[in-house]
Parts: structure tokens; sequence; C-alpha cells
């Protein structure tokens, strides 16, 4: 029966095929907006590390104004990052199974290369424990050990593009490359890598590429590298060199420890308070004990990575399909009532109203399923042309999850469009129409 | 095979109320051809919407082929039409976008029936309606007699109890008229009860028994020598105790 209602289904769209058309160009609209928009979403607000964001947490320590919150907006909250001297002293724990701290430094590289330039990048200042941590994959060769970390010894890591840059996608594991006035060696290269968000350092673009080379942390005092990144203050200071700067309250540190346990969790708090009590015996940390550990999602969800417009966004497309499917409704509805007669004849040839409803409702989720056809294809162009809008390679995309959401999405609005015309006309009386063919 | 008794059918709109049927009784002996008479909005058509479960009444009960339908679900209603009864109208009423084949088709798939017996029945009914070539026409392609054909097998392909004709004959010539009324005796003789509205009281005479409505009651009876024994012979047991 399901294959008899779905024929008679296709026959009468095929029944005036401009009109069809129009139905299936209006649910395509909307669908390709609504889908582009709930990818967007989807893709802003989607967990980066699924299986480790309860376990992987953001250190904050609430080292503000004494007088004035961090976020006036949220009280609670402590500022987002440190201060070298917190986070290098922090560091010193043996609580976590793994943890760094991290932030965004950018030199001048150059090429072994004589046909390349020499060229500014930005690299990511980090401990060794930020590969295992983040479960960052490697192409070729591995990250850097703790003796690494400490000496500092002049080792790097570089993702896959900055790979292909310099070596053409080789494996450059041992090779060298000058970085400002000091070679290093690479010890590993990253496999594709692309964290969405960039969680593990959202202060800045929170949708923008990892940094193309990774150094070791302590390097920070050895090349006096500032951070490219955003850096906080809330008391006047005067730094005349890159010492002052590091000893500074300014705050433009990251801190990620991955604690597996509650009870490591709870120690390693109780760590944080020992160091801050501490702290504020020496006359620093005015403001009241506040030392935070995020997991993934909180953290993102109090970065609010995903901008408040997306949300509007978000709303104000599905709105934009419910609209579609209404204004269907009466096209729908005038449709099927001019073929009353018909119906009167198939109700007297022992169709149900059941069957008359089913078989309405399916022609409208026929619509709504052309329509969703249509309005993926659309929303894969417009993704694309976001994408080359920001630059942003492959970034927003449909995957096999969003391609079902706008198949549902399709389903739903067809089933919006068709749900009243249906019941109408699976109420019409048939005697009335038998005498009127 | 059908037994109604005390019906009555009032159309309401918003000022006034029409009594389309009232105190209305009726049986009709299976395998018996009845011709229903009578002038416009006589009622005929709606006793026949009645007797097909098309419609639904006021007051009264109605048992069909030993079951009572008075009150069941559209589903039971549906099922009922689609398994006992057969439809055949004046102005055929086939679907224009479907073929010959696929219009008699329509009554066997809501039936459930696999492809392989629809197929046959189909054949059959067109073979006895003498159309077994115009299986793939449009109703568009064939006369006006030819529609009516389809329309009959349409009507026959699931071997009905009862077939309901409003008309049969009223959009045809007298040729075309005859062979139908010629198609419908042979359907009767089969065994098929069959109940006819009609106007041309020549057509209604070939039936075994004629009734005649006015104002939605029954005036008259009259029955004819038939195949069908002794059952027809008891006009009073048939009679509205109106008329």
């Amino acid at each position: 029966m399901f294959v008899y209602q779905l024929r008679l289904a296709f026959k009468s769209l095929r029944r005036n095929p401009v009109l069809s058309a129009l139905m299936v160009v209006a649910i395509g609209l909307g669908i390709a907006v609504s889908t582009a928009s709930v990818t967007i979403y989807y893709i802003y607000s989607g967990n980066p590390i699924p299986h480790k964001s309860d376990v992987l947490f953001h250190v904050e320590l609430d080292n503000w104004h004494p007088d004035k919150p961090f976020d006036s907006d949220h009280p609670e909250r402590a500022p987002f990052q440190l201060t070298y001297r917190d986070a290098t002293a922090i560091m010193q724990s043996d609580v976590p199974t793994y943890q760094t701290a991290a932030f965004r430094g950018e030199f001048i590289v150059f090429p072994d290369d004589d046909q390349q330039r020499p060229f500014r990048e930005h690299i990511r200042m980090c401990f060794g424990d930020f590969f295992k941590m983040f479960d960052v994959p490697f192409q070729y060769g591995n990250g850097w050990d703790e003796a690494a970390d400490l000496a500092p010894e002049s080792v790097i890591v570089i993702g896959s593009e900055m790979n292909q840059k310099l070596f053409g996608g080789v494996n450059s594991v041992g090779r060298s490359l000058k970085i400002e006035d000091r070679y290093f060696t690479i010890i590993g290269v990253l496999a594709p890598w692309r964290p969405t968000p960039k969680y593990y350092d959202p202060t800045g673009d929170p949708f923008g590429k990892p940094e193309g080379i990774f150094m070791p942390f302590n390097f920070t005092p050895v090349l006096e590298v500032f951070s490219s990144g955003n850096t906080w203050g809330w008391t006047s200071e005067s730094i005349n060199n890159h010492e002052g700067y590091l000893q500074s309250e300014m705050l433009w540190i990251q801190m990620w420890v991955q604690l597996d346990s509650a009870t490591q969790k709870q120690a390693y708090q109780d760590y944080l308070d020992a160091y801050v009590l501490e702290q504020k015996s020496l006359g620093r940390f005015a403001r009241p004990l506040n030392n935070r550990l995020l997991n993934v999602m909180t953290t993102l969800e109090e970065y609010e990575v995903v901008p408040d417009s997306t949300k509007s966004q978000l709303v104000v497309s599905l709105l934009f399909l419910v609209v579609c499917a209404i204004n269907l409704i009466g096209i729908l509805l005038g449709k099927f009532l001019s073929r009353a007669p018909e119906i009167g004849v198939r109700r007297a040839l022992g169709a149900s109203r059941s069957s008359v409803f089913i078989q309405h409702v399916l022609e409208c989720e026929v619509i709504g399923v052309l329509g969703g056809g249509l309005g993926l294809a659309i929303s894969v162009l417009v993704l694309n042309l976001i994408n080359r809008m920001l630059s942003t390679g492959e970034h927003l995309h449909l995957d096999l999850t969003m391609v079902g959401a706008g198949l549902l999405l399709s389903l739903v609005a067809g089933l919006i469009a068709g749900i009243y015309p249906s019941w109408r006309i699976c109420h019409v009386a048939p005697a009335v129409h038998l005498k009127m063919q | 095979m059908i037994k109604m008794q005390e019906i009555r059918k009032i159309y309401r709109t918003e000022h006034v109320e029409t009594h389309a049927l009232e105190s209305f009784d009726l049986e009709v002996k299976p395998g018996e051809f009845i011709s229903i008479m009578g002038p416009s909005g006589s009622g005929k058509t709606t006793l026949l919407n009645l007797i097909g479960l098309l419609d639904s009444f006021d007051n009264g009960s109605y048992v069909l082929d030993g079951e009572d339908v008075t009150k069941l679900s559209d589903r039971q209603m549906s099922r009922i039409r689609n398994l006992k009864i057969g439809f055949i109208f004046q102005t055929f009423n086939l679907i224009p976008d479907l073929n010959v084949f696929d219009n008699i088709d329509v009554p066997l798939r809501y039936r459930g029936m696999p492809a392989r017996e629809r197929r046959t029945a189909i054949e059959e009914a067109l073979a006895t309606v003498g159309l077994a070539s115009r299986m793939k026409h449009l109703p568009t392609q064939l006369s006006g007699g030819q529609q009516q054909r389809v329309a009959v097998a349409r009507a026959i392909v699931g071997r009905p109890k009862l077939i309901l004709a409003d008309e049969p004959t009223g959009n045809l010539d007298t040729a075309m008229a005859n062979d139908i009324m010629d198609l419908l005796e042979k359907v009767n003789e089969s065994g098929t009860t069959l109940v006819m509205v009609t106007h041309d009281p020549d057509l209604a005479r070939r039936a075994s028994r004629q009734i005649h409505l006015l104002d939605g009651s029954l005036i008259d009876l009259k029955t004819q020598d038939s195949h069908i024994p002794l059952i027809n012979a008891e006009p009073a047991a048939l009679a509205n105790a109106d008329c």
C-alpha cells in the first residue's frame, strides 16, 4: 500500500509540474537557509573532544582587580588566562595526569629552500603534554618529552600544512628549521588536525586554524617571546623589558590540566587553593578565593564561543522554514480540495479516511524530501561561499549528521505544510462529490 | 441483503432542515434487482448513499448482509464498502489520469490483494465487459459507453454482493444504455444484488422490483416476474407504513 500511495503522490505532482516545482523550491529555500544555519551552529557548538571533554580542565585563578570582578555580568567568573608567574608556578604540581601552560607567539621562519621567502608564523608555545592531553594526531614522529621541556631543547613539531609548505609533505622529521636566529630540529609532523572550536585557546579566533609550529614553552624567556594573542591587565604597570613582562600581573597564558578522577580533581583544587593562599600572604590575589577548574564544554560556554548572533540566526532560519511551510498550506489545501471528487470515488471504493490522509501526507512528504534535496544542494553552495569569504578552507561543511538533520527538517516541513490540508481532504463527505464529477 | 428500518435522514443548514428520508423501511433480498424511481429531490440518491454507507442517517437501523452497520467506525464502513459493495455512477467517475487497468485496480488496492491476483481479477472483469483490449487506455480515450463499461468492471472486480448504480445510463444514448443494462442484468443473474436509481421507466421495468420515492417516502412498489423466487412476492413486508 505504501508503494501504491507513493506512486499516487508522484503522479499527483506530475499532474501540475509548475505548481509542484514551486512548492519544492519553497521548501528547498527554507531547508537551505536552515540547514546552513544549523550547520554553522552545530560546528560552533559541538564538542571538539567528546571522549575526554570531562577530564580536561581549563584552570582559572582570580587574580583580578581587588574591587571589580573580571566579568561584571558574571561576577562568579575568574579571568580566563593566567600570569606567566602563576602559570609556571602551578606547572610544578605533580597532581595532574597531563598539564600544559600555553600561549600563541609569533616568529619569523626562514625556510631552507632559497626559493621561499621568510614569513611570519604563529607558534604555539606549550609543554610536551599538550600533544598527549589533546590527542593531537601525528603523521610522522612524536612530540617532545619532559627533558626537552626542562632544558629546553631546540625541537619543534610542525603541522601538516606547514610540512606541505616547507617540505612538500614528505617526512621532515630530523630536518632543521631556522626560526628567528636559531635552528630547531623537527621531531614531529602532525596529521591534518582541525579542532573545532579551537578549544585549547578560544580567546582569539576560536574557529581559526591551529598554529603551524609548536615549540617548548620554556623558550619563552630565552627567545623573549611576547604573546600574539589576547593579553589582559587590571592594573597599571611599568614594563620595561621582557623580564618585566614575565613578572607582571598581565594575563596571557592559558593553562590546561587532565584530571582523570574526582579525587585527582579535588587534590588539584586543593593545590591551587594552597598556592593562591600563599600568594595572598605575599600581597597578591586580593579578591576572594576563586580558583576554578572548567571542563571543555563549560569553558566554551563561558567563553561564549558560540556568538549570540549565531543563535539568533539559527532561530530566525528555522522560523523562515516554518513560514515557507505555512505558505504551502494554502497552496496544498487548494490543490487537495480540487481533487475532492476523486477522493469521493476512492472513498466509495473502500479507501478509509486514514488511508486518504496518509496518501496526502505522503505527497507532502515527497515535496518535503525533494525540497530537502534541493535545499541541501543549495546549502552546500552557501557553506562553500562562506568558507571562501572567510578563507576557512572546508571548515564549514555538511557531514552525514547535517544531511540527516536537513532531511529530518524537510520531513517536518512537509508535515507542517501537509497535515491540515490532508486532514481537510480526508474529511470531505464522499457523497457530496460523487454527483459532481 | 438490505434491511433498513425507521430510517430518517435530515439535511441541515443554518436556517433550514430538509427531511430527505422519513421513517423509511426497506428490505432487499439477496440476488434481487430493484430499481428506484422518483422525481428529482425525492431522496433517491440519498437512499443509495445510505445503502452504500457513504452517508450517515439520523435515526433508524440498517443491517447489511446480516451485519448491523448502524454504528460502525469509518474504517469498518470503508472495509464493508470495499468488500461487499460496488458502485456505478451516472458520470462514470473514472479517475482521469489512471488508465483502464489502474482504475479497475483501485478497489483491489484498498483490499490489499497480491499483485498477481489483482491482475487476474482485472483481466476477468475486463473480459466480462468486453474491454480486454483497452487495458492501457486512459478514460479520455474511450467513448461514454466504454467508460461506463470500465465503471461496471471496477464495480464487479472485487466480486461484491451488492451493486449500487446511480442512473448508470443517464449519460448514454439508448443503444449504449441497453448494452449497459444487459451487462447489469448479466451481473445480477450471477447472484449479485443490484439496486439501481433511474429516471427511465423502461429501464426500471427491467428490474425485478420497482420502488417509487416521493418526498423521502416509499409510495409504490411493484414486483415483476423474476428469477428471484418467492421472496419478492412479499411486497407488504417491504412497504413503508406511510405508503
